[in-house]
This record gives structure tokens, sequence and C-alpha cells, in this order.
């Protein structure tokens, strides 16, 4: 499995079907403004129609990244290989310079609770999940990047964290991860750690992409909702990040009250000019 | 507890079949492990019946938003998803709507909910080219009873009782809009896509008995047959040749297949 220079990515966005008219418009001011798209692979996995059409014709013009759902990769239940095929089928089409999934399970019993469900962090379960990624990257002929889901809840059987989780199943497995830097806020803010030590405890060369989202803090704890602008905090993790990993590919994550394409190609480049001025003056931004 | 017992017994906990996974679980320094595992319970809740919402939008139009999600918990109770897209979810809905109180009661809710359905099938099914009335000029004279038909992979038809292709349209505009519900219909419902847009169309029993028998294998020649027994033998042909093409001019055919002169009588 060879690795990708998914640094060279840049600035991405979330694809979604509100936009893709005046993607394919190619208004001037888009010029230069976005660098890759990420599609929600379930979205496609159809076999004809719109939006297949419209992801192909997108396709033509940038780069893409796959982001799945429904992958379950910590579930008991069997790998779904007719999913695996049909992610397999898309790939061989939309030929995407990654593809990724979370570190979830998604149901058991042959039900799909559409959910990214907390696994315990145990050795049990460590070795579980890199036996089906071993599985997966050999099935798919590559390497896939899981990412960090915002978690509400811990095991009482916890018996390493979450950073260490994620070491261990990239040196396990050599899948990379798909670094969600709000989800890292969430998380820590509800299970009362600091997001620093995260993102410190993340292997430089583990990391293909990053998130950047919004959430919603109900003040004893924060929900995920991925529907609203990045928050300063997470602007400053992801600041911090940037120093830690250099230049590597990030993306904004809009996946509820989207806003005009205008709006995220601002937030778009708010990440951009962050990055470089992270880049190129770590102390002063530090 | 092992991760498979974990699992099941977290999945139970949403699913409101037990509550034994709390034992397993921490809260925060703020809140209770209750707490935060209701942000997973309730979240699964909603994220279905909002799902449902977007792929039967006209149906929920018609029940009101507070009956629509009260339906849709009681039928994700019933039917859990068992699908990686979250898109096939409502599949079984229409039958549900059919076979349960109170709603079996309201025949509305069934037709629209099927009719939901079928535009939401017809949206990403397999793409395939069309057939004209082009392919129906090219076959002789004498070919034209063996004629078969095979329609457009994305076609769907269904009988339906109530004016829903009528009024669907106006209650997307209007949700409060006043409809007569005591109004009945006999007609069914193709729904089918031409390049990406997706189109409808009322038609009547017999017009829907013949495209079941077509869809089915049956010659145009048995197909005029079925027509005669309905229509009576004077007015069959000229209804038939009708119903015909204008599957073919509304682009719901894909293929055109015919006997030819030296193939099989
Ligand atoms: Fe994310």
């Amino acid at each position: 499995m060879t690795p990708r220079a998914v640094s060279s990515l840049g600035f991405g966005l979330g694809l979604r079907p509100q936009h893709y008219p005046v993607i394919l418009d190619g208004a001037p001011e888009l010029a230069g403004a976005i660098d890759w798209f990420e599609i929600l692979s379930e979205n496609y996995l159809v076999d004809g129609g719109r939006p297949l059409a419209m992801l192909m014709a997108i396709r033509a013009r940038y780069p893409v990244v796959m982001h799945g759902v429904s992958l379950s990769i910590g579930s008991t239940d069997p790998l779904d290989m007719d999913y695996l095929a049909r992610l397999k089928g898309l790939a061989a089409r939309v030929e995407p310079a990654i593809i990724s999934d979370h570190l979830c399970w998604t149901g058991v019993a042959g039900i799909n609770m559409h959910d990214l469900l907390p696994l315990p962090l145990t050795e049990e379960a460590l070795a579980h999940v890199a036996a089906r990624i071993d599985r997966v990257q050999a099935f798919l002929g590559r390497e896939i990047a899981l990412e960090n889901a915002s978690t509400y809840v811990t095991f009482t059987q916890d018996s390493v964290p979450e950073w260490e989780f994620l070491r261990e199943l990239h040196r396990r497995t050599g899948c990379r991860l798909l670094l969600d830097i709000n989800n890292v806020h969430v998380s820590a803010f509800n299970h009362d750690f600091r997001a620093t030590d995260y993102v410190d405890a993340i292997p430089r060369e583990a990391v293909a992409y990053i998130h950047l989202a919004g959430h919603e803090h109900n003040g004893t704890y924060i929900i995920d909702t991925h529907d609203r602008p990045v928050v300063e905090d997470v602007w400053q993790l992801y600041a911090h990040a940037v120093r830690r990993f250099g230049p590597v590919a990030t993306m904004i994550e809009r996946d509820d009250r989207i806003p005009p394409l205008a709006d995220l190609v601002r937030e778009l480049a708010q990440a951009r000019s962050l990055a470089a001025s992270a880049l190129s003056r770590p102390a002063e931004v530090a | 507890m092992d991760l498979s017992r974990i699992e099941h017994t977290f999945q139970d906990g949403l699913l409101g079949r037990s509550q034994d996974i709390l034992r397993q679980l921490r809260g925060n320094a703020r809140e209770s492990a209750e707490t935060m595992f209701a942000v997973y319970r309730n979240a699964y809740w909603s994220r279905l019946a909002e799902a449902l919402g977007n792929d039967f939008p006209a149906l929920k139009a018609l029940m009101g938003d507070q009956a629509f999600d009260r339906m849709a918990r009681a039928y994700i109770a019933r039917h859990p998803s068992q699908h990686p897209s979250i898109r096939w979810a409502g599949r079984n809905l229409p039958a549900f709507l059919a076979a349960e109180a109170p709603y079996r009661d309201e025949p509305w809710f069934t037709d629209m909910a099927r009719f939901d359905w079928g535009l939401a099938f017809a949206f990403d099914a397999a793409a395939a080219p069309a057939a004209g009335l082009a392919n129906l000029a090219g076959v002789p004279p004498e070919f034209w009873g063996s004629i078969r038909l095979r329609f457009h992979p994305t076609l769907d038809a269904f009988p339906v009782s109530t004016p829903v292709d009528e009024a669907r349209p106006r209650l997307l505009e209007n949700a409060a809009i006043a409809l007569d519900r005591q109004a009945r219909c006999a007609r069914a419902i193709m729904v089918w896509r031409v390049e990406h847009d997706v189109r409808f169309r009322a038609i009547d029993p017999l017009e829907h008995a013949a495209l079941e028998a077509m869809q089915a294998g049956a010659t145009f020649g048995a197909m005029c047959e079925l027509v005669a027994r309905q229509a009576g033998l004077d007015a069959a042909p000229a209804r038939a040749a009708q119903i015909l093409q204008g599957w073919l001019e509304w682009g719901a055919v894909a293929i055109v297949e015919h006997d030819e002169l030296g193939s099989a009588a």
C-alpha cells in the first residue's frame, strides 16, 4: 500500500447537494478558493441519477475524498461485505485521494443505528478493530483513514485514553487518522481531559487530514452538531495542531443548516490563513 | 462484559429495551452516565424521524409535524434500519401504514407514503436510455402483436384510492391547505425518471392492468386482448395503441423487442 501525498490536497469542503449548481457554474469567486471536496460515500452508493452525475462532473474538476459513516469498524457483527464491495466500486469510479470512516460502531444484530457509537477503550476492542482494519484495507487494496468521533460517555472498563487507542491502531495496521479538531474539543470537554494532550499524542505521519466544524454547547456538555461555524477554541486547537503536524489537508464540515457556499468558502479562507500564520510564526501564534 | 455484550446492551439501551448499559458507563464531572447516555438515545430517535421526514415530505405535510413524528417513532420501533444508507430506512413505511391502527383507517396516508417512496426510488435508481416512438415506427405491422417491452429501471407503478397525485404538489407548497379528505378515486400512479428529472403520471385502472401485464412479460397482442375484455373489441385496438404510444412518448420504456422475419413465430 503506497502512502499518498495528502498534504498536497490543501483546503477542502464537504460536498453538499445544495451547492452542486454554484460549484458547477464555476463562479469566478470560487477559483482557487476550494482545493478539494469530501463526499459522503453513502449518498453515492446508488445505481444512477442526479447525485452520481453531479459527483462525476465535480470530480472532473476537483480531487475528492470519500468519507463514509457505515463501515462500523468496531461492531461485533460481521463486516458488511456487500457494503464494502459497493464502496470499492465507487472508489474505482471516483479515484478518491483518501477513503475514510470513523472509529466507532453503528449497530449490532443486523440493525443500523445510523450513529457513531463509542467503543470501550480496551485491549479486546483494540485487537478486534485492528483485525477488521486489516481485512478492510486488504479488501480495498489501500489504507483507510479513521476519524475520532465526538463521544458523550466513557466505559468503566476503559484502560487507555482514546489518543493511545488511535495511535496503537495506526501502529498495528498502518491506517491513517482523520483528526476532527472539533470532536477532540467536544470529547475533551465532555470527558474532562486536555484537548492539547490528545493532539500532542497523535504521531505526525498518522494524520491524513483534518476536519473543522461547529457544535452546540449545553453548559454541562457539548453536542457535536456540525451545524454552525467553527468556534474560537477550536480555531486555537487547530493552530496548535498545524504547528505540530505541519501543512496538513484541512476541510470544513457542515452537516446541517447548510449556509450558502460563499459562507463556507469564507470560513475555509480563515482556516487557510490561520494555518499559514501558525506555520510561519509558530512562537508568536503560540 | 465482553465487547459483543457491551454493544448489544448499549443498543438495547438506545432502543429502550433495557437500562443495563448504564452500569458500564461513566458520565462526566457535571452529568451522570444516564444524562449523557440520553444524548445518544435522543439523537437516535430524532435522527431517524428526521430522515423519514426528508424521504416522505408530503406525508409529513399531510399528517402534520407532531403526528408524523409520533408515527415515525412507532415505525422505527417496529422496523429498525437494516441498510448502510439511512435513505432506505423508510422502505417498509407504506406497508406499516396500511397495516397498523390507526393509520390503516386513513387511505390518504398509505397512498401518499407510497407516492413519496416511488419518487425517492426513481431519483437515484439505475440509469438507462429511454426508447421513443421511433422504436415503434420501425416495427413491421405484422409483428406488432409480438412486441414486448422492457421498462425503464426507475419505473414504479402502484394503485391509489385517493387523489394524492393532485394533492401532493399543493401540500408541498402549503402544508395547511384544505384537502377533501373524503375524496376517493380509482387510479394508479406511474413514477419514473427521464435523465435527472423524476416524472409521474396518473393512469386509469385499465392502463395499470395493461402495464402490469407487460411488466410481467406479456406481448402487445396479449395486452390488446386484455384491453378488449374491458373496453370492448371495437375500442380495443385504438386504446391499446394509445396506451403503448403514451409510455414510449413519456420515456417510461427502455427497450422495445419484437419478433422478426425468420425468428420463431
Ligand atoms: Fe468530522
